[in-house]
């Protein structure tokens, strides 16, 4: 088979396969703009696509979407760093030493299905509306799922590996660095994949109800206001980070961490 | 009893904290001053109130979610043409913080059940789809082959055989959606209510009556815990035929 | 007529770069009451044949016709036994077995009474109510191999029934087989890779070549099969026809 004719053909295909998979999409777009056409709900609760899209771009322009985005990410991810180097660390602790599992197992138990987001106002009495209790928060959500990943990762390293090094020489501080942090790292990023969602939901949802800038707190803004079109722009801003962050951790496993065959870390 | 000795030493170093003075009673009452305030709350019926409005907005958004999920991911992993219409719409919405919907909601639907339960239901929908979808893709061929080998009708199939064989993979998705759905009714309690845990916690915060608002998280806490056990309680009976290399690590 | 009768088979498994034939126009015809073994070497499509035949993959050429009629997917004629035994993992015991007597219709007191008579048949009596988790590997494929008799098919396909099981054990699964076979005189179909088993079992043993799979010869098997299994093994007769066998398949192996 020609090798250039077999190129076209498949890049045919690809725009064939891109057509099929976005059709879905364009029919929702394409029914909101009849929606706003035909004047069946009022612009108040449902603004046209027009407005939508050319309310986006003067709010890009006049800094009012960056600038609280930056803002939110600031405090997810600072929460987030939180959280992993303190997850991680407890997680890989509590692996080796059986008195600091017995601990904090049953609080970590009791902790987990809690929602955390209850704790707002705790910690707005306690740190104020601004950036420290946003990224507190963010971290206080995060950390334990990150526990729980590494602490999977931890545990699972197999006993035969644990004693072949011990055999050979290793002692228990380096069998933490050396052998079981690295077996752990795959899953380790998995919980991180799994808590940016977390981190960033949380700041916005923390913004939301307390204020103090931010995405979120743009996006309450808008909605006191009754300004709907600002209110469909950030949402929309919210709903690109979080897919941009999503294809972006995917794209950093596969390059970080080759080795890995896919297992349950996802 | 021995197991929940380190929860009775954290409530003690708690207590003893405050009592110490070590942190200000203000910032945070003490163990017992939580309890006691939970007490008062539940006295004049304003815990009980609040807790089931939460309960029922959070778990009904679940059931309703989860029914719909499990349709859902049915289908999508059924048929074909299904799929294809249905999984751009929903990796696209994967990336989505529910939350990010209420203040629309509010804008249409006011600030009351139906704002709350609905981004429950749409948050709850994801995992349990995936989780079935994955589930029944996962089913060995040949254990629906000897199904079909001993003529099992398409109607039936769906119902007695790729239901049960998906259920682990479902009931993951669930548990998933468990741990969103109280989230998502507390974040719409406290951006705009009228009732609602989440709203009773705000308001006590806002009114500085601290002791009545680390009541009402003691107790929203109890509460998400004991849903939690209930439902691996409810997995472990339905699932109690499984298997798989799963089946241990679930107690988490 | 034949129980089973197929002209010309053929099968291709489309990949990227073309169609690969996984089987070479097979004819054979199947007798009732028949016990027919299909061996060969691995990948040679013995399998493949068996699916094809209970309708579970389609072929791409030539017919396959059960008493005559052309057959057109799965179906409560031809029973399947499965290596790994494919039971509903949240089913018990006895709901394994009775399953394929419900999707006949059959009422539940009926259902049970045949499910009890096979249960004691296969001697897992007080085991009715376990899951197959619970069960050891030679439990498990008797529970499968009950559940396919429950609705007596006219014709049983085994697809290395005993693979998954340590020798001893596929011994005793091999002789509780036979008992059955003799007694029910059902028309078989197995496919299998152990040479004793297929010399033991059948009546005729076809030898498959490697990848496209083809008929390349046939054993009748005259076996005094009334003695006890050290009689039959350790006879001179069994021995050379065993090693005819063996010999004919691993030519098969080694290309030649």
């Amino acid at each position: 088979m020609n090798s250039e004719s077999s190129r076209g053909a498949k890049s045919i295909a690809a725009i064939k396969a891109a057509l099929l998979y976005s059709y879905p999409l364009l029919l929702v777009l394409l029914a909101w703009e009849v929606a706003g056409y035909l004047e069946l709900v009022r612009p108040l609760f449902l603004p046209d696509v027009g407005t939508v899209l050319s309310q986006f771009w003067t709010l890009l322009l006049s800094g009012e979407i960056v600038g609280p985005l930056v803002v939110s990410l600031l405090r997810a991810f600072a929460g987030l760093a939180l959280a992993v180097i303190v997850g991680v660390v407890a997680a890989l602790t509590m692996a080796r030493s059986k008195w600091l599992r017995w601990a904090l197992d049953p609080l970590i138990s009791f902790a987990f299905p809690a929602p955390k987001i209850a704790f707002v106002p705790i910690f707005i009495l306690w740190f104020g509306i601004g950036n420290t209790s946003k990224i507190l928060l963010v971290a206080f959500t995060c950390v334990l799922p990150m526990l729980v990943a590494t602490y999977h990762g931890a545990t699972g390293v197999s006993q035969q590996t644990i004693w072949s090094a011990k055999a050979m020489g290793t002692s228990e501080s380096k069998l933490l660095t050396r052998i079981i942090f690295p077996a752990s790292l795959p899953y380790i990023f998995g919980g991180v994949r799994v808590t940016v969602p977390v981190a960033l939901i949380t700041a916005f949802t923390a913004e939301m109800i307390a204020g103090g800038g931010g995405l979120g707190g743009a996006l309450m803004y808008a909605q006191r206001f009754f300004q709907t079109p600002t209110v469909f722009v950030y949402i929309l801003v919210m709903l690109i980070t979080g897919f941009v962050f999503d294809h972006f951790m995917l794209r950093l496993r596969s390059r970080w961490i080759p080795w890995q065959d896919d297992t349950d870390a996802a | 009893m021995f197991r929940y000795l380190p929860l009775m030493l954290f409530v003690a170093l708690w207590q003893a904290v405050v009592d110490l003075g070590v942190v200000d009673r203000h910032f945070l009452p003490s163990f017992t001053q939580t309890v006691a305030a939970l007490w008062e709350l539940m006295q004049s019926g304003e815990i009980a109130w609040n807790l089931w409005v939460t309960t029922y907005r959070s778990l009904g958004g679940l059931a309703i979610g989860s029914l719909l999920g499990i349709v859902l991911g049915l289908l999508m992993a059924t048929s074909l043409a299904a799929d294809r219409f249905f999984a751009p719409l929903v990796a696209t919405t994967y990336s989505l913080p529910k939350s990010s919907l209420i203040p629309l909601f509010i804008l249409w639907f006011g600030v009351g059940d139906v704002t709350a339960m609905l981004t429950v239901v749409l948050a709850c929908l994801l995992p349990v789809i995936v989780g079935t979808y994955q589930g029944v893709k996962a089913v060995p061929a040949i254990t629906l082959w000897s199904a079909r080998a001993m003529g099992t009708p398409a109607h039936v199939m769906l119902r007695r055989i790729l239901l049960p064989a998906a259920m682990r993979s479902i009931l993951t998705g669930v548990r998933l959606a468990l741990g969103f759905c109280y989230v998502l009714t507390i974040s719409a309690e406290m951006i705009a209510a009228k009732a609602g845990i989440g709203k009773l916690i705000f308001f006590y915060g806002e009114s500085g009556s601290y002791p009545y608002m680390f009541g009402g998280l003691l107790a929203i806490m109890v509460v998400a815990y004991a849903s939690d056990r209930l439902l691996i309680a409810g997995m472990d009976y339905l699932l109690r035929w499984d298997d798989s290399v799963h089946a241990s690590a679930e107690h988490e | 007529m034949n129980r089973i009768s197929i002209q010309n088979l053929d099968k291709r498994y489309k990949t990227r770069d073309g169609d690969i034939p996984a089987l070479g126009s097979i004819s054979l015809d199947v007798a009732e009451g028949e016990f027919v073994t299909i061996i060969g070497p691995s990948g040679c499509g013995k399998s493949t044949l068996l699916y094809i035949l209970g309708g579970f993959i389609p072929a791409d050429g030539g017919t396959i016709r059960v008493d005559g009629k052309e057959i057109t997917g799965p179906g409560i004629d031809r029973g399947v036994v499965f290596q790994e035994y494919a039971l509903f993992p949240w089913l018990t015991v006895i709901q394994n077995i009775c399953y394929g007597l419900e999707m006949t219709g059959m009422p539940r007191a009926g259902r049970e009474q045949v499910a009890h008579r096979l249960i004691r048949t296969i001697g897992l009596e007080g085991f009715e109510n376990r899951f197959p988790r619970e069960l050891s590997g030679g439990m498990r494929q008797r529970v499968a191999i009950a559940r396919t008799l429950a609705y007596d098919p006219k014709i049983l396909l085994l697809d290395e029934p005993f693979g998954a099981l340590d020798s001893q054990t596929r011994e005793t699964m091999q002789d509780e087989l036979l008992r059955l076979w003799l007694a029910q005189r059902k028309t078989v179909v197995m496919v299998t890779h152990d040479v004793d088993e297929a010399v033991y079992l059948s009546e005729r043993v076809l030898v498959m070549s490697k990848r496209p799979g083809r008929i390349v010869r046939e054993f009748r098997v005259a076996l005094d099969r009334s003695g006890s299994r050290e009689q039959t093994v350790l006879s001179d007769a069994f021995t050379r026809l065993r090693n005819e066998v063996w010999l004919c398949v691993r030519q098969q192996v080694g290309g030649g």
